[in-house]
């Protein structure tokens, strides 16, 4: 019976291909879950949930506000998937850029009044190693890893700054005691080293 | 401001840069095809990162989605998308009362509030009670509330405004470009926490509505029906205060709606529209068809 039914289940969506599988599955499953599909949501929950609530912790540490923010990022995802336009970048980086960005403001309106607890001085990059229980299954995420560790130095640590720590660029530059323009200009090589190492289409 | 795509594909600019950043993104594709590779980097970043959610995650969030609604899709309109959608949606926010709509304890709150509110994010709604906070202090709400008539108007106005900017899509391709990054400036005035309304009528008729936000010392300025003029004379914007006019821009003579962004604006400061001859003038030659007074 199961063995029955499944060449129907093919004929109606054909298994692409295992490289770009996901990719594009994520954006026929963001359609879906346009429509109000339950299912496709849960679907795109699996894909997705650990690296949202992965980078969301990574930004604000804080295990339950991490879990409120990523929540509230899932939901969106839900709530805006009809906004969502491939022909603008793949489903991973929408969900993605969404989930860091509200990380990052959340950081920073809290900035805004008081101080964040970190102390800001004694911060050091090799912390963001830490994290403990980060899933080591994905060999996409292991790909980026070595990219990351093939960039010089100051590109580096600029970029891990500024994404797993949530720190604006002048912040960047303060930490690593160097110029403003220099920081800048090593966030945008690195990344676009990285880009080059991991063969990421534009 | 090339060497920026870095910096903001990885969420690293303050509000300030990010909005200029946005704006000059506008016009520069290069940049925006540089941004979309980096973006999916960081997305990359991101998953280097993936960590084991709580358990009770999952539960939460499937079951909050059956308890919120969902986005309609936007008009496949990329234009109407950018200039009309985001617009719209901020001055409906303006323009609804949210302040009182969003005090508890308020009569105010009638149905097209609720629907606006059900559609904005989180993030607006709790700058919107931060608003309504301030609102309530200043008692702007009040302010505006006492024209429904006006707000209405007003309204008509910004909807008419809207659709004519997405006219424009059949004209050049540059003046495009310059709607677009003057609506995103445009925008941050209309969203910001404390922006109020001013509005007045022009002598010869028409319609000048100013939205003033005293944080950002920026007003837009919009105006609607105006009488046509000959080829050979414009409207002038200005901002006047006691030390003189300063020339925002100018208007077409002819276009049934104008908007203007006026940088440098404080309380006590008026914004004044004159006719000029074309090329506009350096000094208000005639007496202003309209006045409005920017309080804050």
């Amino acid at each position: 019976m199961h063995d029955m039914s499944r060449p129907e289940i093919r004929a109606a969506r054909p298994d692409p291909g295992p490289a770009e599988g996901e990719a594009q599955d994520l954006a026929f499953l963001l359609a879906q879950v346009a429509r109000g599909d339950h299912q496709a949501f849960e679907a795109v929950y699996g894909q997705l949930a650990g690296p949202v609530y992965g980078v969301v912790r990574q930004v604000l540490r804080d295990p339950a506000q991490s879990e409120e923010v990523a929540q509230e990022v899932l939901l969106e995802v839900w709530r805006s998937a009809s906004r969502f336009d491939p022909a603008r970048g793949s489903g991973v980086a929408w969900v993605l850029t969404m989930a860091h960005r509200r990380a990052v403001d959340r950081v920073r309106s809290e900035n805004a009044g008081s101080r964040r607890e970190q102390k800001v001085a004694s911060e050091t990059v090799t912390e963001y190693d830490d994290v403990a229980d980060i899933v080591e299954t994905s060999l996409e995420g292991q790909r980026a890893r070595r990219c990351l560790d093939s960039l010089t130095d100051l590109q580096g640590e600029s970029i891990k700054l500024a994404y797993y720590g949530g720190y604006s660029y002048p912040e960047v530059a303060q930490l690593l005691g160097v110029a403003l323009g220099t920081v800048k200009t090593r966030i945008r090589d690195g990344l676009i080293r990285m880009r080059d190492c991991m063969g990421v289409m534009a | 401001m090339h060497v920026l795509t870095g910096s903001y594909a990885l969420d690293a600019l303050d509000a300030q840069e990010r909005a200029e950043f946005e704006r000059h993104l506008q016009h520069c594709p290069s940049c925006q095809a540089e941004v979309r590779g980096l973006r999916e980097t960081a997305a990359r970043l991101a998953i280097a990162r993936a960590a084991q959610p709580p358990a009770q995650l999952e539960q939460r969030v499937l079951a909050a989605t059956y308890r919120t609604r969902q986005l309609p899709p936007l008009p496949a309109d990329r234009l109407r998308r950018d200039l009309g959608q985001t617009r719209l949606a901020r001055l409906a926010r303006l323009f609804a009362g949210r302040p009182a709509a969003d005090q508890p304890d308020s009569s105010h709150g009638h149905r097209s509030d609720r629907r606006s509110d059900r559609r904005s994010d989180r993030r607006s709604d709790r700058r919107a009670a931060r608003r309504s906070d301030r609102g309530r202090g200043s008692g702007w709400s009040n302010n505006w509330l006492r024209s429904p008539r006006l707000v209405g108007a007003v309204a008509a106005a910004s909807v008419a405004a809207a659709v004519g900017l997405g006219i424009t899509q059949v004209s050049t391709q540059h003046q495009l470009d310059s709607a677009q990054a003057t609506s995103a400036a445009i925008a941050k005035v209309l969203d910001a926490p404390d922006a109020r309304i001013e509005a007045t009528s022009a002598t010869a008729g028409g319609a000048v509505t100013v939205v003033v936000s005293a944080l950002q010392r920026e007003a837009v300025v919009t105006t609607r029906g105006m009488p046509s003029l000959s080829s050979s004379r414009v409207y002038q914007v200005w901002v006047m205060s006691s030390s003189g006019a300063r020339s925002v821009g100018l208007l077409s003579s002819t276009a049934h709606i104008g908007e203007l962004l006026a940088s440098g604006v404080q309380s006590g400061d008026q914004i004044g529209i004159t006719v000029e001859p074309s090329g506009g003038s350096s000094r208000p030659t005639i007496t202003p068809v309209a006045t409005v007074p920017v309080t804050a």
